[in-house]
């Protein structure tokens, strides 16, 4: 396939359904009302010449190419800013049209390098196409005053800023203002002397506002801004559509490449997750792939104090195969498990679960979700019946209320984040739920109408009271309850909010949300349109997670907020496949599709297609095969992608759990924390070197397509199945597309997917069956999955953990842009710039109480354990309460989360920690020893003889 | 930190108490133990005294050994 | 002795406050007006009726003796100049003092706004279109249809936004309205918010008129009770001549880059804040008033064709009567510059006028018989724009005046649009050559393609009028161009 750049209409479609026929150049055609004449002609195949007008942002009307006639109009109107009107004649080029561009390309062309052939944007230039169409053959200005010769700005890690190639357009302003909604662009100064500026004239992007998302790169006709590999290896030849491997938004990408050498990623416009718009990470940060610290070849050692030893992928899998049947054989089946990958493929990750389940013999399978969004999985699947959030990203265009609480979608889902605020922007109103002020509460054009910035730990009580008013003052949907829900139920519900001691006011000295800020909250959601709530792990990791979520569910269908674009309850889905591992069956009591394993009928299906029986009892989540671990009777692990080490809480416990054990298995692209006690690790495999498919937190299937070689040798699931194959099980899987075939052949709610049906449709939102054959956008449309809404009753049970004397602050844990969780990829990019470390957040109130100012050391202690790090003083946080991140696995920040869990699913309870915070000179004794445990369990044998 | 024994008491006694609104707390406990506790865990707090856990969760823990 | 002087900016700058103090230190009681825009007379002194112009401090004494006949000038309203006049618009100019209500009252004030009220919005807009009133800032277009159209968008927030950007060189109307009758546009505005539904109004006023800002903000305390619930705002430009252009004001008044919006949508139904406004200059505003009190009938009879009402001409330049002008359309641009005018100040002939400002057309004597009507000027490539005409001597080098033209529009281009934003640089450029005596046949043919790219190509009237001045002065004094005598 060569290389195409992706269509471009000129302005954005029309959402209108009334259709307008107009006349261009002679041939009819029928557009949507509202849609411009380019856009129209376009469509009709005919590209007027353009150079500031974009499908992806609203028109401007500034270069003044487009121009056209229009029967009975004076002049020559520009055809991006003139929409239809029925009957229109309009002519596209004529004697004086041609001259007109012309004479505006001449004046372009007067001021600009005529480098082309040295250029970057050589063969990809809009400039030069345009120059071309329109004919232009002779430049007669002796220009004086030029932009030529401007200083480069190379800041950004990863795209260069040209000045003097600058046509002034604003599409990179624009951009940044209309699709990141970051506004970190400007115009400086006026008329010829107009410069686009990061910022204040004195800033470069990378000290600006700029958070290098690429809209701009990607907006710009010219080599103004353009990406550092396309400088250094040029055009790209081919492009390939895949999914990023970043996080749950699930942005589509063109790879594009030149051989197997990826140039860029450019988002895919026709991208139903991302409509074309991406985030630092899935644009710029893919490097990781090369980075030197990636494992290429297998290796294995009897005992983790000795060094690695690297060997053919033969005697890995020998070795790991002969391990396990050895402790199966010496301390039973259920001394054998597996953790699935939510990074890794919904074919990978089926394999993982099988082969635990069919190779292993127990149902001792668990995956990432344990620790994020497990609640989400219990909380709706007992009030609607499905595991999932109810609407797709689309939905929030038509939202008029927007409930955010537990999340902070800027930082975390960042693309999905941009097409919120352009909502807000365009007079939807927000309600932030969230003990720190995070960037949503107030961005440029953008401001919470209210923010509950309540105690850590207290969301079932605040929901609690929401619910209160909802219900005591007479707003809720009743006819929609009646029809949709159980009324006996509902009623059970609303009589118990209603107590007195539910109310705001009464609950206030333990949220320490103002009464009457929560009661306008509450009015607002109820009554101001469409309500759409989106949560994120602000409220599963609690000890309430699962209670959390069924109060949220409970509000959504108290107000009749369910089934229908514009509302919904949308759980921000962390990492790009963790709705897929979950769909894949990773929880030990649940098999694909989230069927109990108790079933007999879904056992018989799958036993049916294995060929083994499986076992009918649930198995061991993470936290319990540590627990069994410690205890002697759990023995080897096989972890996919996955690094609990660094990720899990109570890191103590986590070492202890894995140092007793005897066999594992870490698959993975670098040595992670896990690794330190791994005794057999197999090379992965990056998204661009595997097919398969991702699910997003739309329950959106997407394609992700190999575009180069694995330099490890072998795909993940290739791996998974030697390893299989090694233990005697019969697998055969020549592609990913065999493997959903048998997960569609196993899931009712897969029934309709295929490789071929993805290829042809982009992406499907399960459920895929008869009922549904293109998929299901919107869930709950005309009843519950599980028949009738359950209301479930969600008092309040406080945390166990409480702050005290010893440990008096709260500690709540996040994210930012640029890192991804762990950082195991984004450390390993250029991203580092952006986020070196991980800070602690601390109002100065605390600060000043405890002589500390800003970047000083500070020991972050709590019953658990102890960490130091760097302090910033900020009010973002309220006293009382501390805010860190966890991308670095120096910082340790699990040493001091605790082990207390979600009542319903063991979702670690990351929110609230009580800790203490003092002044430090230098690392705790901890970071120190587990430093040195690191550096020596990383010693590759090869690499020492060298040395 | 606590011994597994200690974090399945816990655990029994977490979810009791966040089951305090059903008609009977102490068979949705038994019933949410049943689900997705793995044998073994099972068998420890069967094998316990007791000691440490709420009344309901006692009770739950009881009515699964009998019919165990 | 009452004595009046005025306080306009423009009498200030001749030295009305040395003669008032004078006159004050005299013993003479001193009331200071607007000023008559006799500008060859200021400071021009009234003692009942008389006037005596223009007066320095020193002849503050010889005026109180009764002497002083040489710059008597007999009654003030039966000057030929203001006799000639048909003043509806001005028609308090020299007469009240600015931010007096009781003057204001005394003199038919309010009476509009009391008119619009008892009959109605529908009916006041009625009263507009009937009266043929067009946009007096430079488009002409019917402020009735444009108020029609903002009244039927349905909307919770309407505007009217005052243009007082005032902009154009050799223009000044809008700033004696300000300065001398600030009422009178207050009243124009409450009057178009009560017919359009807005509640809210603003005045947007160029920063280099601190004099007239001074007295609007006063007289918008002032007369607040008067107009409530309509409530009106003074705001401030920042030196930008783009910023008289409605959609780059209304960018300016949010906050944003004076930068021009394309149209559609229209202002009318998209405007401040994305709500419907209406954009009207100061004297269409000041104009409703005189509408709604004498109907739109009495209005609607002066004028000619097209071009109904009157017009408030301002005579600037190389004159020797330069001033405030008020008349019915119809009158010959000879009339205004030999008859009114004078003439030129130099006594030399007269070589050139420009209409409409710096992006006017510059007219040499054979035009002077096209009458001032806005179809009339368009027929000859020119246009009345808000009504300022420059006069030029035969010393003036055409040539220059074209580059000025585009290095104005260099110096004031918003930057959005390419024609504008390079071809304003390029032209200056190309003209300069042409004035070096550089390949001027070839410049010159590259200068005409520049200006039919501009005049098509622009996406506002700066830009797109820019070739008025240009082609006009190549049209009409090419020799300046082609043959390099001058220095």
């Amino acid at each position: 396939m060569t290389y195409q750049p992706q269509a471009d209409f000129g302005t954005p479609a029309s959402r209108s359904d009334e259709q307008v026929t107009l006349t261009i150049d002679g041939r009819e055609v029928t557009v949507p009302a509202g849609t411009s004449v380019m856009r129209a002609a376009s469509e009709q195949g005919t590209s007027i010449p353009k150079l500031c007008a974009t499908d992806s942002l609203a028109s401007f009307g500034s270069c003044r190419l487009c121009l056209v006639e229009i029967e009975g109009r004076r002049g020559t109107p520009a055809s991006c800013t003139t929409p239809v009107e029925p009957g229109m004649v309009v002519k596209t080029q004529t004697p004086h049209l041609a001259k007109l561009r012309k004479g505006v390309m001449e004046l372009y062309i007067s001021d600009h390098p005529l480098d082309c052939l040295t250029c970057a944007a050589n063969g990809d230039c809009e400039l030069q196409d345009q120059a071309g169409a329109v004919g232009l053959r002779d430049v007669r200005y002796a220009a004086d005053a030029t932009h030529l010769g401007q200083t480069k700005d190379h800041s950004n890690p990863y795209f260069d800023f040209d000045p003097s190639k600058c046509i002034v357009c604003s599409r990179c302003v624009r951009a940044c203002d209309e699709v990141q909604g970051t506004l970190a662009l400007t115009v400086q100064g006026r008329g010829f002397g107009s410069k686009i500026s990061a910022g204040l004239s004195s800033d470069n992007f990378l000290g600006s506002e700029c958070v290098s998302c690429g809209a701009c790169v990607q907006a710009c006709p010219t080599a103004t801004l353009v990406e550092k590999k396309v400088v250094e290896i040029g055009t790209p030849e081919r492009s390939v559509v895949t999914t990023c491997a970043y996080c749950g938004v699930g942005c589509t990408f063109r790879a594009e490449m030149r051989g197997e050498q990826l140039v860029r990623m450019v988002p895919w416009k026709d991208g139903k997750a991302n409509r074309g718009h991406s985030c630092v990470k899935g644009r710029f940060a893919w490097g990781y792939a090369q980075h030197q610290d990636r494992i290429l070849k297998p290796m294995i050692r009897a005992s983790i104090d000795q060094p690695w030893r690297e060997v053919e992928w033969d005697e890995a899998f020998a070795y790991a195969a002969s391990e396990l049947k050895r402790i199966s054989a010496k301390y039973g089946k259920h001394a054998l498990g597996g953790i699935t990958s939510s990074r890794c493929t919904n074919e990978e990750t089926f394999l993982v679960q099988k082969l635990v389940r069919a190779g292993f013999g127990n149902n001792n399978v668990d995956t990432c979700a344990r620790v994020c969004h497990s609640p989400t999985g219990y909380g709706l699947k007992t009030t609607f019946g499905t595991s999932a959030g109810t609407q797709d990203f689309d939905s929030v265009e038509d939202s008029d209320v927007i409930l955010v609480i537990g999340a902070n979608p800027t930082d975390g889902h960042p693309v999905f984040a941009s097409r919120m605020k352009k909502r807000l922007r365009q007079g939807a109103k927000l309600i932030v739920i969230d003990p720190r002020r995070t960037d949503l509460v107030r961005s440029p054009h953008i401001e919470a109408q209210h923010h509950l910035a309540l105690r850590p730990g207290t969301n079932v009580a605040v929901l609690t009271a929401i619910a209160h008013t909802i219900v005591t003052e007479g707003l809720v949907d009743e006819a929609f309850v009646r029809e949709r829900c159980d009324w006996d139920e509902y009623r059970e519900w609303a009589d118990f909010v209603s107590q007195a001691r539910n109310s705001p006011e009464m609950l206030e000295p333990v949220t320490q949300v103002p009464a009457a800020e929560l009661r306008a909250a509450a009015r607002l959601y109820a009554t101001g349109g469409n309500g759409a709530i989106y949560y994120g792990l602000g409220v599963t990791e609690h000890s309430q997670g699962s209670s959390t979520v069924m109060a949220i569910a409970n509000l959504a269908m108290a107000t009749g907020n369910i089934g229908r674009r514009g509302v919904g309850v949308n759980p921000l889905r962390g990492q790009n496949n963790v709705q897929g591992a979950c769909d894949m069956g990773s929880f030990p009591h649940e098999l694909s599709g989230y069927r109990h394993i108790s079933d007999g009928e879904t056992r018989r299906l799958f036993e049916g297609e294995w060929g083994v029986p499986l076992d009918p009892e649930p198995g061991l989540r993470i936290p319990n095969m540590l627990d069994a671990a410690t205890d002697g009777v759990f023995k080897a692990l096989y972890v996919q992608g996955e690094d609990i080490l660094q990720s899990d809480p109570n890191t103590k416990h986590v070492a202890a759990g894995l140092a007793a054990m005897e066999c594992v298995i870490v698959h993975d692209l670098f040595l992670n924390e896990t690794a330190n006690y791994a005794h057999i690790f197999l090379p992965g495999s990056t998204f661009l070197e595997k097919n398969g498919t991702f699910t997003n937190a739309e329950r959106r299937i997407q394609p992700v397509r190999k575009v180069m070689t694995p330099l490890n040798g072998l795909e993940d699931w290739e791996v998974t199945q030697e390893l299989a194959r090694a233990m005697g099980l019969d697998w055969n899987y020549a592609h990913p597309s065999e493997i959903m075939d048998e997960i569609a052949r196993l899931t009712p709610s897969f029934k309709g997917v295929s490789f071929d049906r993805l290829d042809q449709e982009g992406s499907l939102q399960w459920p895929v069956n008869d009922a549904a054959p293109d998929g299901s956008p919107i869930m709950h449309i005309d009843g519950f999955v599980r028949g009738k809404g359950k209301f479930v009753v969600t008092d309040y049970v406080p945390t166990d953990e409480k702050t005290g004397p010893r440990f008096p602050l709260l500690l709540t844990t996040g994210r930012i842009l640029s890192q991804y969780n762990v950082g195991a990829q984004t450390r390993r990019t250029d991203n580092v710039l952006w986020h070196e470390e991980d800070l602690l957040e601390i109002h100065p109130v605390d600060a000043e109480d405890r002589g500390i100012k800003d970047g000083d050391w500070v020991k972050l202690a709590s019953r658990a354990g102890e960490t130091t790090l760097r302090a910033t003083v900020t009010e973002r946080v309220a006293p009382g309460v501390v805010y860190t991140t966890f991308h670095h696995p120096l910082t340790q920040a699990n040493v001091v989360t605790t082990d207390y869990s979600d009542w319903a699913t063991n979702c670690p309870e990351y929110k609230v920690t009580a800790v203490q915070i003092s002044p430090s000179n230098g690392p705790t004794d901890w970071q120190e020893d587990y430093e040195a445990q690191a550096r020596r369990s990383r010693r590759i044998a090869e690499a020492e003889a060298a040395e | 930190m606590s011994s597994t024994l200690d974090n399945l008491v816990r655990m029994a006694n977490q979810i009791a108490a966040n089951l305090q609104h059903e008609p009977d707390p102490a068979a949705a406990t038994a019933e949410h133990i049943h689900l997705f506790w793995d044998p073994r865990m099972k068998r420890m707090i069967f094998d316990h005294d007791g000691t440490g856990l709420s009344p309901d969760a006692a009770k739950a823990i009881a009515a699964l050994k009998a019919s165990a | 002795m009452k004595v009046r002087i005025s306080d306009d900016a423009l009498a200030l700058a001749c030295g009305a406050d040395a003669v008032a103090t004078a006159f004050a230190d005299a013993g003479a009681e001193v009331e200071r007006v607007s000023s008559w825009g006799m500008h060859w007379l200021e400071p021009l002194v009234e003692i009942n009726g008389i006037g005596f112009g223009p007066v320095t401090a020193a002849d503050v004494a010889e005026i109180l003796n009764g002497g002083a006949d040489a710059l008597c000038i007999g009654p003030i309203a039966a000057h030929p100049f203001i006799a000639r006049q048909q003043r509806l618009t001005f028609a308090r100019a020299g007469k009240t003092r600015p931010l007096s209500l009781d003057d204001y009252y005394a003199t038919g004030g309010w009476q509009g706004l009391a008119k619009a009220r008892e009959i109605g919005p529908s009916a006041t807009i009625d009263a507009v279109l009937a009266s043929g009133l067009r946009g007096r800032g430079g488009a002409g277009f019917p402020a009735g249809i444009k108020w029609r159209t903002v009244a039927g968008a349905s909307a919770n927030q309407k505007y009217i936004v005052c243009n007082a950007d005032e902009g154009d060189s050799g223009t000044f109307a809008d700033r004696m309205v300000m300065e001398g009758d600030p009422f009178m546009l207050i009243e124009g505005m409450a009057i178009a918010g009560h017919a359009v539904g807005a509640t809210k109004g603003y005045v947007y006023i160029r920063s280099e008129y601190p004099h007239a800002i001074a007295k609007m903000e006063a007289a918008v305390k002032a007369c607040a009770h008067l107009i409530a619930p309509f409530d009106v705002e003074v705001r401030v430009g920042a030196g930008a001549y783009v910023c008289g252009e409605e959609t780059s004001l209304l960018n300016s008044l949010e906050g944003k880059r004076g930068e021009v919006r394309a149209k559609p949508p229209l202002p009318a139904l998209e405007g401040l804040f994305g709500k419907p406004t209406v954009v009207n200059n100061v004297l269409t505003l000041a104009t409703v008033p005189w509408v709604m009190a004498n109907g739109a009938e009495a209005y609607a009879a002066y004028g000619m064709g097209r071009s109904r009402g009157t017009m408030p001409i301002q005579i600037a330049g190389n004159v020797k009567h330069g001033g405030l002008f008020e008349t019915a359309f119809g009158i010959t641009l000879g009339e205004l510059v030999t008859d009114i005018g004078g003439g030129t100040d130099s006594g030399r002939p007269v070589r050139a006028v420009q209409v409409g400002g710096p992006l006017g057309a510059y007219h040499p004597p054979s035009q002077f018989d096209t009458p001032f009507d806005y179809e009339a000027f368009t027929g000859i490539d020119g246009l009345i724009g808000h009504g300022g005409l420059v006069v030029f001597d035969d010393q003036v080098d055409m040539a220059r005046q074209a580059r000025f033209a585009m290095e104005f529009c260099a110096a004031e281009s918003c930057g959005k649009c390419t024609p504008c934003r390079l071809g304003s640089t390029r032209g200056t450029e190309t003209l300069d050559r042409v004035l070096a005596g550089e390949n001027v046949d070839a410049n010159l043919a590259l200068i005409e393609d520049l200006c039919d790219t501009m005049k098509f190509g622009s996406l506002c009237a700066l830009g797109g009028f820019t070739p008025y001045p240009v082609m006009s002065a190549i049209t009409h004094f090419r020799e300046d161009f082609v043959v390099r005598t001058k220095a």
